[in-house]
């Protein structure tokens, strides 16, 4: 029999060894197959997305530009540029570079599937906001067509990114670019969020982390060189100017906002108390959203909290008649009217 | 059609054969199917055995780990096979429960859909009702628990709700056998046609949805004319519903399609 | 022709999608409700003032209060579990008695009378008729009382009101609340356990509750735990404290299993299942007294026939499988003492032996013939005499010191039964549990993973606590 002290060492050594390897983002193996992606194929398909990028915002793209989005050198970028035209997915022109048709539909095809990946995770997955862009850079070089369309179809071929995005169709229509800078609306404006741009990813972190959200509703209150000030879900938050230019909404008119004052949670409501459903955030997406709707949680019906569970959380509600229980989590996202 | 048996026939069963086979039912012994829909504890399955007795056996959904019980009974020389779908709030959202229930009413055409509805709960409930009246033409309402709801002096018209869901509405307590005579009756008045159902259709559809959906029903009746449910076809297709996306491209629309006059009702 | 205008009424679909934005869903839902809203207000008629008695809610205050919630639910399921354990054992022992004492000599002396050859008799008689017994007898009488036990209690209303109660506890380890139910259905089979996470409709909590559902002891497992808990904890103590020190131990591996439950439940939401769809609901519906008959009938047809029939078709291979490797031999010895020999210091390392690891490879159809192989082989491997019925032939002793006697001949120590006793909890699951996962998920993916983790958290932790036992007692 072999010594328990000796077992016990030799048995630490093997699973050290195994973290080592295994270990998932740091482990050799993760680190090796990150490493596979400085691959060809991917830096071709970044680039046509780059390109594409700067020609749906009305502005040319550079090899510097290129260089820096990628992050290789100019003198790789260059080498890049002249394989994407002898593969006649680009032309190059006095001020920069142009897509070919077929270079456009490669690069929409990358966005598609990206932008679906994307879709997926917000509305089926609980990987968190801030992954969605960085696990979608890795899907768009890996799923195949088929694997998109299936992936479409599965999640009911939604047609906007949870960023606000449009997803290109597979045959690779796409609508012109909409909609203003939070900085155009003015004092006691309203608008729609329609869309949170995901680069840089730093500013992106710090925007979801105000609890932004695609969809949401703001009012303008006061701007300055210094500092925006608006009301978002009836609170206030204040914002850097450099910041809202990530935001993209869309104006509209008095009737449409439902949204006057600071609004309440359902999670506030004590056992007891009634209050009517004003909206569900649209931070609440996919199934869970189409559940508590069909469950009856809509605009303009009465929710009674009833009893909550021996341990504090869920809350059971009255919802039309029917007893159903909520977690906090949840009942913070839809905002009512006592 | 092959799939729909004696069409231009007003007391033949409608469903349709060829997918009723694909779903797993076999019909050799039936002339008629009745699907059984309703919400999660609302008393579905009492029904179910009030309806068939012992005569009826579980299995799965074809391909799905969803429970599916049938079973069968016999009134006025004609015999029904009854398929309970599972319990759901709604056939909008994607659960496989809904699927399940949502394909068998779409794509099996049931001769008769029997939607068992809390008579406590009616508002939450007819949330389903609504559902299934916009695919379906031939269903009849079972309003269960109305002990429970006497008990709680809720007082429900049957006879209203009838006239505005377009469909018979039969009032039951399906745990004392109540109602259930009146059910079979009614089954069987819709299925062999004698009762010809005008179910209630989405009067209130929010205005920037309404112009797309008129637009593509449009369409869809100019290509599918004998479509018993075009604007819910419609209003699949713009929600991106990939089953009926792929139905319109395959053509299997038009195996759902009704040759029979007296049904075109939408 | 036709096709261009199907292609046209589905790209006409795509334009108008991209005008109407993402809200088609939500003003659906709200046009079909704003409906309903108006018909049930013209049928309804509620009462003005509402009935000043409401049964409901005095329960629900009661059921779901801070201080009486959870006792009362403990107690309703130890009630639950002693009437399953004291009420099946007189139909256990009657059916052994029949099926064992009874038949089992009957068949063995029909097959001799037609002159069937030995080994035949052997096969068929002592390997799968014996092992078909044991798993009836083990398995049908707990079954059949404790399913519809529990199907009565959640036609009642009672048991979404315990997965309301104990969600918050499932909701930090990723789960579901209604995951404490498909657990708990799993102390009473765990393919039946695996079956009952239908009733959790959100895929990544279900599979969560599928995979971890094999940490629930099961009731093929209790006998085991009681039998080796009295003999390796009784023993320790003076004889009137040894009961209560075995239902401690006993108890205690039932925690430490929903212990890993969460433990593992956790993991799986942090890592492989953190892209799986998640949604919460649970909807509390009325009280209703429950049906009797009609539960009876489903829940004996539905659930115990069913997991009894898979348990019978597995254990009757397993009995033929388990009466060749002690039958055939090869030189002097059986394959089953070849392999005992070739992998007991494996076993001794993971302070269990080289008869405990045959035991659980051939009985993977059925924990309940665990206990029977593993003395079988202990008496075939130590070359015991006077007890048993021979090489192949699975038996079970009256007495605990009789089986005690048998495991301290074959070398057991406290160690061995401890460690025993953790292996029984973490272990691969049974191969009807295994089949009814696959059949379940549909995925060998997940499949295997509900099959390794347990066996290697069971091989690690039993190395471990050998390895620290040795070191402090040396």
């Amino acid at each position: 029999m072999i010594e328990p002290l000796k077992a016990l060492i030799i048995f630490g050594i093997v699973t050290t060894l195994l973290a080592i390897i295994f270990l998932p983002k740091y482990g050799l193996y993760s680190r090796w197959k990150r490493n596979r992606r400085g691959m060809k194929r991917v830096l071709v398909e970044d680039a046509l997305k780059h390109i594409f990028d700067c020609e749906y915002k009305n502005i040319f793209c550079t090899t510097e530009s290129i260089a820096g989005s990628l992050l290789i050198s100019t003198d790789e970028a260059a080498e890049l540029l002249t394989r994407l035209s002898t593969m006649g997915l680009l032309v190059t022109l006095d001020n920069g570079v142009k897509l070919t048709a077929e270079g456009r539909s490669y690069a929409l095809r990358i966005i598609r599937v990206h932008r679906l990946w994307e879709r997926y995770l917000a509305d089926e997955t609980s990987v968190p906001p801030t992954e969605w862009h960085s696990s979608a850079e890795l899907a768009e070089h890996k799923l195949t067509t088929a694997e998109a369309e299936a992936l479409a179809a599965q999640i009911g071929n939604p047609n906007f990114d949870p960023h606000g995005d449009p997803i290109p169709t597979p045959s690779g229509e796409i609508p012109p670019k909409k909609g203003h800078s939070l900085l155009s609306l003015n004092s006691g404006e309203f608008a729609d969020i329609t869309h949170i741009e995901d680069e840089p990813e730093a500013v992106y972190a710090q925007l979801i982390a105000q609890g932004l959200y695609v969809g949401m509703q703001v009012m303008m209150i006061e701007r300055s060189n210094e500092r925006v000030r608006f009301a978002a879900d009836g609170e206030e938050i204040v914002l850097a100017p450099l910041l809202t230019n990530n935001l993209t909404v869309a104006p509209i008119t008095e009737e449409e906002h439902r949204i006057t004052s600071p609004l309440e949670s359902l999670a506030s409501l004590k056992i007891g108390e009634e209050a009517k459903v004003l909206s569900i955030s649209k931070a609440m997406r996919g199934q869970q959203r189409r559940r508590l709707m069909d469950l009856g949680v809509i605009p303009g019906t009465t929710i009674r909290a009833e009893m909550k569970s021996a341990s504090g959380d869920p809350t059971a509600y009255n919802i039309k008649g029917a007893l159903v229980a909520l977690r906090q989590q949840h009942a913070n996202m839809i905002f009512v009217q006592k | 059609m092959s799939n729909t048996p004696n069409a231009n026939c007003e007391d033949c069963p409608v469903h349709n054969l060829g997918n009723l086979t694909k779903l797993g039912i076999n019909m050799s012994q039936f002339d008629f199917v009745v699907a059984l829909a309703g919400n999660p504890n609302t008393g579905k399955s009492t029904v179910f055995n009030a309806l068939t007795g012992l005569r009826q056996h579980t299995g799965n959904w074809p391909g799905k780990t969803v429970t599916r019980a049938e079973g069968g009974f016999v009134y006025g020389n004609k015999r029904f096979k009854l398929v309970d779908l599972p319990g759901t709030y709604s056939l909008l959202s994607t659960s496989t429960d809904e699927e399940v229930a949502r394909d068998f009413i779409l794509f099996g055409q049931p001769d008769v859909t029997v939607i068992v509805v809390d008579a406590t709960r009616l508002e939450r409930n007819l949330n389903l009702v609504l559902q299934v009246l916009e695919i379906t033409d031939r269903a009849v309402v079972c309003l269960n628990l109305m002990d429970e709801a006497k008990r709680h002096n809720i007082d429900v018209d049957a006879r209203r709700l009838a006239k505005d869901l377009g469909v018979p509405v039969v009032a039951a307590a399906a745990r004392q056998e109540e109602g259930i005579p009146d059910l079979l009756k009614y089954i069987y008045e819709v299925a062999t046609g004698a009762y010809v159902c005008r179910p209630h259709r989405l009067e209130r559809t929010a205005p920037r949805l309404e112009k797309a959906i008129s637009e593509l029903t449009a369409k869809i009746m100019n290509e599918f004319p004998n479509l018993p449910n075009s604007r819910w076809i419609a209003l699949r297709l713009l929600e991106g519903d990939q089953k009926i996306i792929d139905a319109v491209k395959s053509g299997e629309l038009e195996n759902l399609s009704r040759n029979t006059t007296i049904l075109s009702v939408a | 022709m036709k096709t261009t205008n199907k292609e046209s009424i589905l790209s006409a679909a795509n334009t108008l999608r991209w005008e109407i934005g993402e809200h088609i869903h939500d003003s659906l839902v709200e046009s079909i409700y704003a409906d309903a809203n108006q018909i049930a207000s013209r049928a309804v008629t509620v009462p003005t003032e509402k009935p000043r008695f409401n049964f409901d809610k005095r329960l629900d205050k009661l059921i779901t209060s801070r201080w009486f919630g959870f006792p009362l639910m403990f107690l309703l399921l130890a009630i639950v579990f002693w009437l399953t354990v004291e009420g099946a054992n007189v139909p256990s022992a009657m059916i052994a008695t029949f099926l064992v004492d009874t038949i089992h000599p009957w068949l063995k002396g029909l097959f001799t009378m037609v002159g069937s050859p030995w080994w035949l008799t052997g096969l068929l008689v002592d390997g799968v008729w014996l092992a078909m017994a044991w798993v009836i007898s083990v398995m049908l009488p707990p079954m059949a009382i404790f399913f519809p036990l529990f199907t009565l209690l959640e036609d009642f209303g009672y048991l979404p009101r315990v997965a309301f109660n104990m969600d918050s506890l499932f909701r930090k380890a990723g789960a579901h609340g209604k995951q404490s139910l498909s657990m708990t259905m799993g102390f009473g089979c765990n393919a039946a356990g695996v079956v009952a996470t239908r009733i959790i409709d959100s895929p990544r909590e279900r599979l969560i509750a599928i995979i971890t559902n094999n940490f629930s002891l099961c009731n093929g497992r209790w006998p085991t735990q009681i039998l080796i808990a009295s003999i390796f904890f009784g023993a320790l103590v003076p004889a009137h404290l040894a009961g209560f020190v075995t239902a401690g131990a006993v108890v205690g591996v039932a925690m430490l299993g929903i212990f890993f439950t969460l433990v593992v439940s956790w993991g799986l939401s942090k890592t492989v299942l953190k892209g799986e769809a998640s949604a919460f609901s649970l909807e509390l519906p009325p009280y209703r007294p429950p049906q009797l008959w009609q539960t009876l009938y489903t829940s004996l047809i539905d659930r115990t026939a069913i997991v009894l029939w898979r348990a019978i078709i597995f254990a009757a291979p397993a009995g033929a499988v388990i009466w060749l490797v002690s039958n055939i031999h090869i030189g002097e010895l059986s394959v089953a003492e070849h392999f005992i020999n070739w992998s007991n210091p494996f076993g001794i390392l993971l302070g269990i032996n080289g008869v405990i690891l045959l035991a659980y490879i051939i009985a993977i159809p059925a924990n309940e013939i665990v206990i029977p192989t593993v003395l079988m082989l202990t008496v075939i491997s130590t070359k015991l005499t006077g007890v048993g019925d021979g090489a192949g032939v699975m038996f079970e002793l009256d007495e605990a010191t009789a089986v005690a006697d048998v495991l301290r001949a074959g070398g057991w120590t406290f160690l061995t039964g401890l460690n025993l006793m953790l292996f029984s909890l973490l272990h691969n699951p049974c191969s009807t549990t295994i089949y009814t996962i696959y059949k379940e998920t549909k995925s060998v993916k997940w499949t295997t993973v509900a099959t390794v983790i347990p066996t290697v958290m069971g091989l690690v932790i039993c190395f471990l606590v050998a390895q620290v036992w040795r070191l402090i007692t040396f």
